[in-house]
């Protein structure tokens, strides 16, 4: 940014505005209408963000943020009209992930906590979701995942308060129990949870009718429903990214990472350990209970045994092969936890190995271990941090 | 400085209102395209899909099932299909909803059934899994796709009025435990029994036919599937054991094959020989002694135990028996090495069975369908020349399927018999009487032979 | 006294006894790893499982059952050795977090390709010792050949550790490696050595434990088979504090029959629940453990 030279940027809102030109009467025609609309949203928040970001950014930084989720957030909206209705489900799946991860980063990375309960706070959110739908079907769905995530943070709250004085292997331990016993909470009181068979929501997510009108004429109701849902989706999203990295930069999540750093330090200065500990755990079990409800809503059902040990293992991995205690390392993390496994059958089918063979069915295992061994020993602040260094590296040459 | 930014700004505001309004005024909706046509069928093939337990703990023995109905597909597609069309099987493999370390990366059972949609697909066939199943009826609903056959006995299959395009198949489990109930009050009259079902429909319903056909337990436990998975069958132990501190004589098993497994070793190292009556889909002999012989054990603890069952024993003079053998030897790939002299069990039985009842139902359905109309054909058509003993039928108000069965004994590590060959018809609704059956099947139609 | 030995009270006892020196057994090899390395091994139960694989599919055929269990061990010795030289070496002085995620990864490599080369299918190690309970009377006591195998043999590897510990040169270099490197060094022991040596036993131990496990006629060996006996062993070596050996076999015995009884008298899913309350308050009292002597906060 600070490169550009100064003349350039006065040609800037002449350029853009050939662009609309274009856009409108030559592209507009062979797309949906939608899709039109969307890219010219997209051309005016970039250019929004261009020209007034870097004066901004340090005078009013939250405005800054909030620009550029835009930005981010229009291109993925756009994104989701081009794409089949199974690429914008995974999308879907992996936009929720990205919410826990951002959770455990937050956790992890900021206050250099180690948990593996992030997948039973996944099934707290979204097993709540499920039993106040199944009664109060009419509550607004903003609403029953806020109950959700309030839930989620309850929890976060009560095994925080544990946590505190707990180190390192002793606070993934207990982590570690409360994850497997997990499965016992649900069928202890299997009969509101439903148990191992879980619950399923009274009527899909279905998408308003004036969305129709924006696509052409034999689009089918699942596309616009699966596009509907993934717009929402990725909405909550960048909502949730947004608080993340106003809180990233506030006084709470600096007093955060000197925790992580030098608890004696912090302590001399004045931070309150087990405050910001338990501050932390709520904050990604909320996050974790967001994803979690967010995936009882895409899959319309909510099966506890997908809430297990292994789940939490995954999550743990995503991240740490993101970047640990970055905002892009939980995006990519989401993409990866969407897109990996069709990739690596992709893969396993053109290198011939037999779509039924043990090997194709354990290849997920072998490549995401191998992965997160791998970036660990050699890139340990994961692709966010490769990024990083290639950055760097261009920029000295 | 303020007054740059100001005409920065009101700049931008003016060529963001112009992109718009052009945008709007030059968008035209792109016309409609090609005319409506059947999901999944097209001049010469009809595509169907389901999700299976291909991988994890309930794999072995139960991925022999829709592979075996896909063996009845490429026999039927050999002969030129049905109708002129050929039936092409997807499968997907869903890990009975049971994620864990030995599924790594196995998408969940919504999102094979969303990629089943996208295909599209004309029908979900003998897709496999009570909860399973469950979790997807609304989506499959919305979307118009109808879920037929589903490998399970649940009674949440026949619910015409919610889910008119939700169809099961085999003879429900509460039907089952009705019949038991009947041979239990029969031939051990005062027995103490005890009970271990699933904790799902599968036990749930079950228990409640026994209870309705005269049989109270004694004790009753469900165990949970996701336990079964953590502790390797070792959360079995405990309830064999209070069975046994129970003095119960007869123990009721509506359990998968896993966990019949585990039951048995645990009452074999207790010295524990209880009448064991166990539930149709948790009792074939290979796929429940393969294990316990890799384990080293050399005699079947299974021998003896009752069990149920809808279709002929391999052992019977049924024209089908033949004919699976022939169907099975046809299909190397997924059947590789299958000879005249290798076993036929359950599981490719169940699989045979629906298989057929799907390729007569389609032709029945005739050259030109609709989904609406498959579903009529369904349920105004007596199917009663498929490999099941008594004739399938479907009414609109009554979406269950078989209704009924007999009594098997299992006589090897290979085999069961029937323990008097009367067949027996009840039904789910409280009360239900046990009969005997009059109607039966009357052998393989011409055109399949 | 027939009644005694069978009654209720009794058979939980043995029964929990029989599953509680398993995780004692998981629990004391944890602890070898953190006062060796002070590393949190995830992959404590994947790696033995891994060499039981080895030493038992590979050789099935070929060897009896003592054999086989000798193979196992010695895979499992150079598994751990070679798992220290190659891939823990490069994460001493690192960040707490990087050995943890690294045997979380190395947990999920072993168990993928173990699942990929033998499939999940539950393989039988059949042992020499029959695993129904003796009758008394009539009535079943909870011990059976195999499980009094299973408790003898525990407790002779304890007892083998212990005595490495404290009546050996052997262990004391070991210890003191552990306790002070620096000074270790300068006293000519070979630090690394004993680091490598440090996971060379705790493998060792594991691949034991593991082994029993897989002659258990009811488990048999799966990929997957040390998954939950890890948790619990965790749980053990958590609340009887991951410095003591001593605390780790204790607790392990103690936490298996407190959870028998558990699992017999409320029911299946409160075992785990239990433990998980064990856990808490246990290290809401001593949050570093019961059995470890307080140390002092490094400033």
């Amino acid at each position: 940014m600070s490169r550009l030279v100064f003349p350039r940027r006065q040609f800037l809102p002449a350029g853009l505005l050939v662009a609309g030109l274009v856009v409108a009467f030559v592209v507009t025609p062979r797309l949906r209408d939608g899709v039109a609309i969307a890219v010219a949203v997209v051309i005016a928040a970039a250019s929004v963000a261009v020209l007034v970001m870097p004066n901004v950014r340090q005078a009013h930084p939250v405005i800054a943020r909030a620009l550029l989720t835009l930005v981010a957030l229009d291109a993925t909206l756009l994104l989701t009209f081009f794409l089949s209705a199974t690429t914008d489900f995974n999308l879907a799946v992996g936009a929720a992930m990205s919410i826990v991860l951002l959770g455990l980063s937050f956790l992890t990375g900021a206050s250099g906590q180690i948990s593996l309960g992030n997948s039973a706070f996944m099934g707290v959110g979204a097993l709540v979701v499920a039993m106040w739908a199944d009664h109060h079907a009419t509550t607004p769905i903003v609403v029953t995942i806020l109950i959700a995530v309030a839930c989620g943070a309850a929890v976060g709250l009560l095994l925080g308060l544990p946590a505190t004085r707990l180190r390192g292997p002793y606070l993934a331990g207990m982590t570690l129990a409360f994850v497997v016993a997990f499965p016992a909470l649900d069928n202890l009181f299997s009969s509101w949870t439903g148990g191992d068979a879980g619950l399923e929501l009274p009527t899909p997510v279905t998408s308003p009718h004036w969305l129709a009108g924006y696509f052409s004429a034999n689009t089918s109701s699942f596309t616009l429903g699966t596009i509907w849902m993934t717009d929402m989706t990725v909405i909550i999203t960048a909502v949730a990214f947004f608080l993340m990295a106003n809180l990233f930069a506030s006084r709470a999540g600096r007093a955060m990472r000197l925790i992580r750093d030098n608890d004696v330090a912090a302590e001399l200065v004045g931070v309150s350990l087990p405050r910001a500990r338990v501050l932390a755990f709520i904050v990604s079990a909320a996050y974790a209970a967001l994803g979690g409800a967010l995936w009882t809503l895409i899959n319309n059902s909510v099966s506890p045994p997908t809430y297990t040990l292994a789940l939490s293992i995954t999550i743990l991995s995503l991240m740490v092969i993101g970047g640990i205690g970055t905002i892009p390392g939980a995006i990519f993390g989401g993409v990866i936890y969407a897109y990996s496994t069709n990739v690596i059958t992709w893969f396993t089918s053109h290198v011939g190995i037999g779509s039924q063979s043990n090997l194709a069915s354990q290849m997920p295992g072998i490549v995401f271990g191998a992965l997160l061994i791998l970036t660990m020993l050699f890139a340990p602040r994961g692709l966010t941090g490769a990024l990083h260094r290639l950055r760097e590296w261009r920029r000295d040459r | 400085m303020n007054i740059l930014r100001t005409r920065r700004v009101a700049t931008l505001g003016a060529s963001l209102l112009l992109c718009l309004a052009l945008v709007s005024a030059g968008g035209t909706a792109v016309t409609a395209g090609a005319a409506p046509s059947v999901p999944g069928v097209t001049a010469t093939q009809i595509t169907i899909g389901a999700t299976v337990p291909l991988t994890g703990i309930a794999s072995f023995g139960y991925n022999e099932v829709a592979k075996a109905a896909n063996a009845v597909f490429k026999y039927v597609n050999a002969r030129g299909g049905v109708n002129g069309r050929k039936i092409n099987y997807v499968l997907k493999d869903d890990c009975y909803g049971t994620p864990g370390f030995g599924c790594t990366g196995v998408p969940s059972t919504p999102t094979q059934t969303r990629a089943l949609i996208s295909i599209p697909v004309f029908a979900t066939v003998g897709s496999l899994g009570t909860p399973t199943q469950d979790s997807v009826r609304t989506l499959l609903k919305a979307n118009g796709v109808p879920q037929l056959f589903v490998n399970s006995g649940s009674l949440d299959w026949n619910d015409p009025t919610n889910y008119p395009g939700l169809f099961g198949w085999q003879t429900s489990y509460n039907e089952e435990g009705k019949i038991f109930a009947q041979y239990i009050n029969a031939t051990f009259p005062s027995a103490n029994v005890c009970f271990l079902g699933q904790g799902d429909d599968f036990g749930t319903d079950g228990l409640a036919g026994l209870v309705d056909g005269g049989v109270t337990p004694t004790v009753t436990d469900l165990y949970s599937v996701t336990s079964l998975v953590l502790t390797n069958g070792a959360n079995i132990e405990p309830y064999i054991a209070n069975f046994q501190s129970s003095k119960c004589t007869v123990v009721v098993l509506d359990t998968i094959p896993g966990a019949t497994d585990a039951a048995l070793g645990a009452a074999l190292a207790l010295g524990y020989t209880p009448q064991w009556v166990i539930s149709s889909v948790g009792s074939d002999p290979y796929t429940v002694f393969t294990p316990l012989a890799a384990k080293g054990l050399t005699t079947d603890p299974e021998i003896g135990a009752v069990s149920f069952s809808f279709l002929p024993t391999p052992g019977s003079s049924s024209p089908w028996i033949p004919w699976m053998y022939k169907v099975l030897e046809a299909d190397p790939t997924d059947f590789p090495g299958f000879t005249s002299t290798s076993t036929l069990n359950g599981n490719m039985e169940y699989g045979i069975g629906w298989g057929v009842a799907f390729v007569e139902a389609l032709k029945a359905a005739g050259r030109n369908f609709t989904r609406a109309s498959f579903l009529q054909t369904l349920t105004s058509t007596t199917f009663s020349q498929t490999p099941a003993l008594l004739p399938l039928q479907y009414t609109p108000s009554d979406h269950q399927g078989l209704n009924g069965g007999f009594l098997t004994k299992v006589i090897s590590s290979t085999e069961v018999a029937p323990i008097t060959g009367k067949i027996y018809v009840t039904n789910s609704l409280p009360g239900g009487p046990v009969t005997a059956a009059t109607k039966f099947s009357t052998g393989i139609p011409s055109w399949l032979k | 006294m027939d009644a005694f030995l069978t009654s209720r009270i009794v058979s939980d006892i043995l029964e929990g006894l029989t599953n509680g020196v398993i995780y004692g057994l998981i629990a004391l090899s944890l602890v070898l790893i953190w006062r060796s390395a002070g590393i949190l091994n995830f992959a404590q139960g994947a790696m033995p499982m891994f060499a039981t694989y080895l030493g038992v599919i590979v050789f099935a055929g070929d060897f009896g059952y003592w054999p086989l269990v000798a193979i196992s061990v010695a895979a499992g010795f150079v598994l751990g050795g070679t798992t220290e030289r190659v891939l823990v070496r490069h994460l001493y002085g690192k960040p707490e977090i990087n050995p943890i995620v690294v045997m979380v990864g190395f947990l999920i490599v072993l168990e993928a390709v173990a699942a990929a080369i033998w499939s999940t299918t539950p393989r039988g190690i059949p042992s020499p010792f029959s695993p129904i309970d003796w009758h008394l009377g009539g009535q079943p006591v909870a011990l059976s050949p195999f499980s009094v195998y299973e408790i003898v043999t525990a407790l002779v590897v304890m007892s083998l550790v212990a005595a490495l510990f404290r009546f050996t040169k052997l262990g004391l270099q070991l210890r003191a490696s552990a306790l002070a490197p620096e000074v270790s060094r300068l006293l000519g022991v070979r630090v690394n050595r004993m680091l490598t040596l440090g996971w060379v036993l705790s493998t060792g131990v594991g691949t034991i434990c593991t082994v029993l496990v897989a002659s258990n006629f009811f488990t048999g060996l799966t990929p997957q088979v040390m998954d939950g006996i890890f948790a619990f062993g965790f749980i053990a070596a958590a609340v009887g504090g991951l410095d003591s050996p001593v605390g780790a076999v204790v607790s392990g015995v103690t936490i298996g029959i407190i959870l028998q009884f558990v699992g017999d008298y409320v029911n299946s899913n409160a075992i785990i629940l239990t433990a998980l309350i064990i856990l808490i308050v246990s290290l809401m009292l001593r949050p570093n453990g019961i059995f470890t002597k307080s140390a002092a906060r490094r400033v």
